[in-house]
């Protein structure tokens, strides 16, 4: 074989050899991203649905309540810019969905007066207890370990927890949780 | 049999059948990369407060502290929630001037001024005394990039404040980091 024909032949497998192991080290990475995430908190909803926090008019609201219905507990703040972009669409699926069964309920980690201002801004249709920063120790006893927020936790109708988390939630996992519980 | 440059001829052809192929794997390998480790990713790890920003402090001399912040990659602190104080009875912290941050037109607080990376605050102390030892506050509050607060936090330093004429005093950290591996 001459000069010419070899050099492009052998960078060419050069080049492939790269590439498969870039694939494979994606493929990796894939499949190790689609094992089972360890929860970072409890399945058990117990806790939570034992709490009982003040709404925005300070009266007692306990968790339980809401029991067999699939609740959407949502730690937030009238601080934490991305609680309130994610709000108005609690809003919209509560509109839509509450009659099939989906509740929100908001604990705040703030004041009532601020609370109920910004409630009154985006025209809550949900519970927004006020936890004050007692509640991000209570979040923080669920998986929130960093204590940031938003930070939340879904509980099916059967009373487990389906979902723990921190950051925002997607309206496509709304949607999913609704077409899977409801 | 074929002649030599006819062999050639179909090794080559082999080679272009099989380049889509591997161009394609390539592609779905890449954009499986991308999507591992391109932003968006559900669940990413987080830091805690005080790593996410770290506060230090020294004294530059005996009525002067410089506060320090570190804001980790991807995080930034609010300019407007940025307090310091004095944890040291009779001491006070005189008029500090912040730096200007970067703007950010936020959608709900309107035009906010944040810091990244590094932020360096002199503090002017009063009623202080060389050789003591003064407890720096800082309140802070700060976000991560990828859509999360924390809620308004407070670290603090004890310093021991220079003779005059002396050398400045060790930048002392908030918060230790947890792992040294030297020392």
């Amino acid at each position: 074989m001459n000069q010419e024909s070899s050099r492009p032949s052998s960078r060419s497998r050069w080049v492939a050899y790269v590439l498969s192991a870039l694939v494979a080290l994606a493929l990796g990475l894939y499949a190790f991203r689609l094992l089972p995430e360890p929860a970072p908190g409890s399945r058990d909803s117990g806790p939570l649905l034992a709490v009982s926090l003040p709404d925005a008019d300070g009266h007692p609201q306990s968790l339980s309540q809401w029991r067999g219905r699939l609740l959407v507990v949502n730690f937030w703040a009238t601080w934490c810019a991305p609680c309130r972009e994610e709000m108005p669409m609690f809003v919209r699926a509560q509109a839509a969905y509450g009659a099939k069964g989906l509740q929100f309920v908001g604990i705040a980690v703030d004041d009532a007066v601020k609370v109920r201002q910004f409630a009154n801004e985006i025209g809550l249709n949900y519970p927004a207890l006020i936890g004050g920063y007692g509640a991000m120790e209570l979040s923080k006893s669920l998986g929130n370990s960093v204590m940031a927020l938003p930070f939340t936790i879904v509980i099916g109708p059967k009373g487990d927890v389906v979902l723990t988390q921190l950051g925002p939630v997607r309206a496509a996992q709304l949607e999913r949780l609704v077409a899977d519980f409801l | 049999m074929p002649k030599p440059a006819a062999a050639e001829s179909l090794r080559r052809g082999a080679r272009r059948a099989r380049a889509p192929v591997a161009r394609l794997l390539a592609l779905v390998g890449l954009a499986l990369l991308v999507l591992e480790i391109g932003p968006g990713h559900a669940q990413v790890k987080l830091l805690p407060t005080e790593e996410a920003f770290r506060f230090s402090a020294r004294a530059l001399d005996a009525r002067t502290v410089e506060a320090n912040f570190a804001v980790a990659d991807g995080y930034y602190l609010y300019r407007d929630k940025l307090r310091f104080s004095a944890g040291t009875p009779a001491v006070t912290v005189g008029t500090v001037e912040l730096p200007a941050g970067k703007v950010k037109d936020d959608q709900f607080f309107g035009k906010v001024e944040t810091y990244r990376d590094r932020v360096v605050v002199r503090l002017p102390l009063e009623n202080t005394a060389a050789g003591q030892s003064v407890t720096v506050r800082a309140d802070s509050q700060g976000c991560a990039d990828v859509g999360v607060c924390y809620p308004p936090n407070v670290q603090s330093v004890t310093l021991t404040m220079p003779q005059p004429g002396g050398p400045s005093g060790p930048l002392i950290d908030a918060n230790p980091p947890k792992k040294r591996w030297f020392n």
